[in-house]
């Protein structure tokens, strides 16, 4: 093949790509626009930004979202100091008790998330504790401490212990070795754990669903309107969604180029 | 300036250490003086950072004893022992400057950061690093970083520095550099240094006396001209330089010599382990022992050969010799005269020159 055809071909291999990618979204963003439900952009009623003051006005959307926000706080609370306490003994423990450790602490990411919720519940409820959103809290966390955990133990396995030694040698004790050492090489690793946490805490269906009892979270709540059909108001969360993330996105990356405008400047 | 605390001596009593059924280090008897600059010189694995890790506190013996100072250290972990270590691969804080670093020791000690931030600028200063201490150890130069890691042992005031090959990651003439200043710093300070290494150039050349270890036994300790003239078993004479061996019998012993047959004659040699006419030994004999002999010129001992090839090392030249005692290697001083014609030649040794040894493992056997 000549090199014109295969730029070519590759052209269209990105063009297809990126259409695969973007145009859902396109179409998710034009029907919040479309005076016309249920979302559509093939029959076509003219613009209109009813579904914006929709939603304004749907408190169920907003404390689902209010709920989103706290189980996201309260896993991440949970499963970063459980990802790192994991990883740290798993560092530390004899070959056979840690592959003990590791597989009980892993097993929940290979169990159907269903499972995990619904054995949340009933554990709880032999406690007297009903579902809610405690326990969906809980039963998120079995797994997201399993991610941050992996995450965890990545990161560790590049730190040179002789580094921690070098601290003790120099008289600190365990805990100043880890709090001076050990946490300000994980800090890059915490902050890329709690975002991951953060996302899978938010975007989650199944676990949540059953073990969340009467209450109700952003993606349950759009979850159960499946069932009678869905309003535009759905698109206009979805745009606001959009913005906020290229808003983040645009924002971390002029932060980034500060920092090296900053770095370059210092030496 | 440099921080004087007087070195203090060890004391390893029947200090051995196990791990599972791997015998690490066999027990041990060991005394290290007050400010000694003393070596453990050995094949890696032969146990010599084992005892390192037994003196810094990062591991207990299995059985025995280690005092430091004349104290006990049963119980006393690494951050409460008089001793300070430098890692083989240095071990700076990365995310640290170069001056939190030499003052991390001093922060453990709850120094407040204007005095330890000084304390920190004046050891930088003795290392020969002002104007550094600003800087990450990743914007520094390899034979910096050293300094810095001597510089962040000095600031505890150690009374023991234990030193796990810290010259092994640099270059030739940077390594020979640092240890002439190793040196000095030893004995500016007066601290004890314990100086682990596989390099026998670095421990002859600094140490007031050498350990030599294989398979977790010390099998001699003394001084550089005793481990290299006298060594005491095969393994130390062939581990420490070059040697060559003519494996043989003893033919006949006359006070502290014996004479020696192997297939390319018999030769006289001292005898120092007094070994009796009738034993299986080797006689090891230093490349540098061994010369030229013109036509009539006579020695102790002569031996016929074959020169199969001369490498010129500047300095000196080396000779391979076939003989029927084996292959042969002889170190010349370079005179300028240029080479020799291969062929027939005549080789003379003193008998002082050679060591007679029981046949035992060497160096080769253990590589």
């Amino acid at each position: 093949m000549t090199r014109t055809g295969s730029g070519l071909l590759l052209r269209v291999y990105m063009g297809v790509f990126f259409l695969y990618m973007f145009l859902p979204l396109g179409i998710m963003v034009a029907a919040g626009f479309n005076a016309y439900s249920p979302p559509s952009v093939t029959v076509w009623k003219g613009f209109t930004l009813h579904w914006f003051v929709e939603l304004w006005q749907d408190d169920r959307m907003w404390s689902g979202l209010a709920n989103s926000v706290l189980i996201e706080g309260a896993v991440i609370a949970l499963a970063l100091p459980m990802g790192l306490a994991g990883a740290l003994l798993l560092g530390r423990l004899g070959t056979r008790a840690a592959g003990v450790l590791y597989t009980a602490m892993v097993s929940p990411l290979l169990t159907p998330g269903i499972i995990l919720g619904i054995s949340t519940v009933i554990f709880w409820r032999g406690l007297e504790v009903s579902a809610g959103l405690f326990t969906a809290i809980l039963a998120q966390t079995t797994f997201i401490a399993s991610y941050t955990m992996l995450m965890f133990m990545a990161r560790l396995q590049r730190q040179d212990t002789a580094l921690e030694e070098a601290a003790l040698d120099l008289g600190a004790t365990p805990f100043q070795a880890f709090r001076r050492i050990t946490l300000p090489f994980l800090r890059p690793t915490i902050l890329t754990a709690a975002v991951i946490a953060f996302l899978q805490s938010f975007e989650n269906y199944n676990t949540t669903m059953f073990a969340i009892g009467g209450a109700h979270t952003l993606v349950t709540e759009i979850g159960s309107r499946m069932r009678f059909g869905l309003s535009p108001a759905i698109n206009a969360l979805g745009i606001l969604f959009i913005l906020a993330t290229i808003v983040f996105a645009l924002a971390w990356g002029a932060l980034k180029a500060r920092e090296r405008r900053a770095a370059e400047h210092a030496t | 300036m440099i921080p004087t605390p007087s070195g203090m001596d060890i004391a390893l009593s029947g200090a051995a250490v196990r791990f599972g059924t791997f015998q690490a280090v066999h027990p041990t008897d060991l005394t290290i003086e007050a400010g000694e600059f003393f070596s453990i010189l050995g094949p890696s694995g032969c146990g010599k950072t084992t005892i390192l890790r037994l003196l810094s506190g990062f591991l207990d013996p299995s059985e025995g004893e280690v005092r430091i100072g004349g104290r006990p250290m049963a119980g006393i972990g690494p951050s409460d022992r008089p001793t300070a270590l430098i890692f083989q691969n240095l071990a700076l804080f990365p995310l640290m400057t170069v001056w939190e670093n030499v003052a991390f020791g001093l922060e453990m000690r709850g120094w407040k950061t204007a005095r330890r931030r000084a304390r920190a600028f004046e050891l930088l200063e003795i290392v020969a690093l002002d104007g550094q201490g600003d800087k990450l150890p990743a914007e520094i130069s390899g034979g910096q970083r050293q300094r810095v890691a001597i510089a962040r042992a000095l600031a505890v005031e150690p009374a023991v520095l234990l030193l796990d090959e810290p010259l092994s990651a640099l270059d030739l003439k940077l390594r020979q550099h640092m240890r002439a200043e190793l040196k000095q710093l030893q004995e500016a300070t007066g601290i004890t240094f314990v100086y682990i290494t596989h390099d026998q150039g670095e421990a002859l050349t600094m140490s007031d006396r050498v350990a030599v270890m294989n398979r977790g036994r010390i099998v001699q300790v003394g001084s550089a001209d005793d481990v290299y003239d006298r060594p005491a078993t095969a393994f130390v004479a062939t581990f420490v330089g070059e040697m060559n061996h003519l494996p043989g019998r003893i033919e006949s012993v006359a006070g502290d010599r014996a004479r020696i047959a192997t297939p390319g004659g018999s030769f006289l040699a001292p005898n120092p382990g007094g070994l009796a006419p009738g034993t299986e030994a080797v006689l090891f004999l230093r490349p540098e022992r061994l010369h030229l002999l013109g036509p009539g010129e006579v020695a102790a001992n002569g031996i016929d050969g074959h020169l199969l090839r001369r490498d010129m090392e500047g300095a000196f030249s080396t000779l391979i010799v076939e003989t029927a005692a084996g292959r042969l290697t002889v170190q010349r001083v370079n005179s300028g005269a240029g080479g020799l014609p291969a062929g027939p030649l005549r080789l003379g040794f003193a008998d002082s020159a050679g060591v007679i040894l029981p046949a035992g493992e060497t160096a080769d056997d253990a590589a």
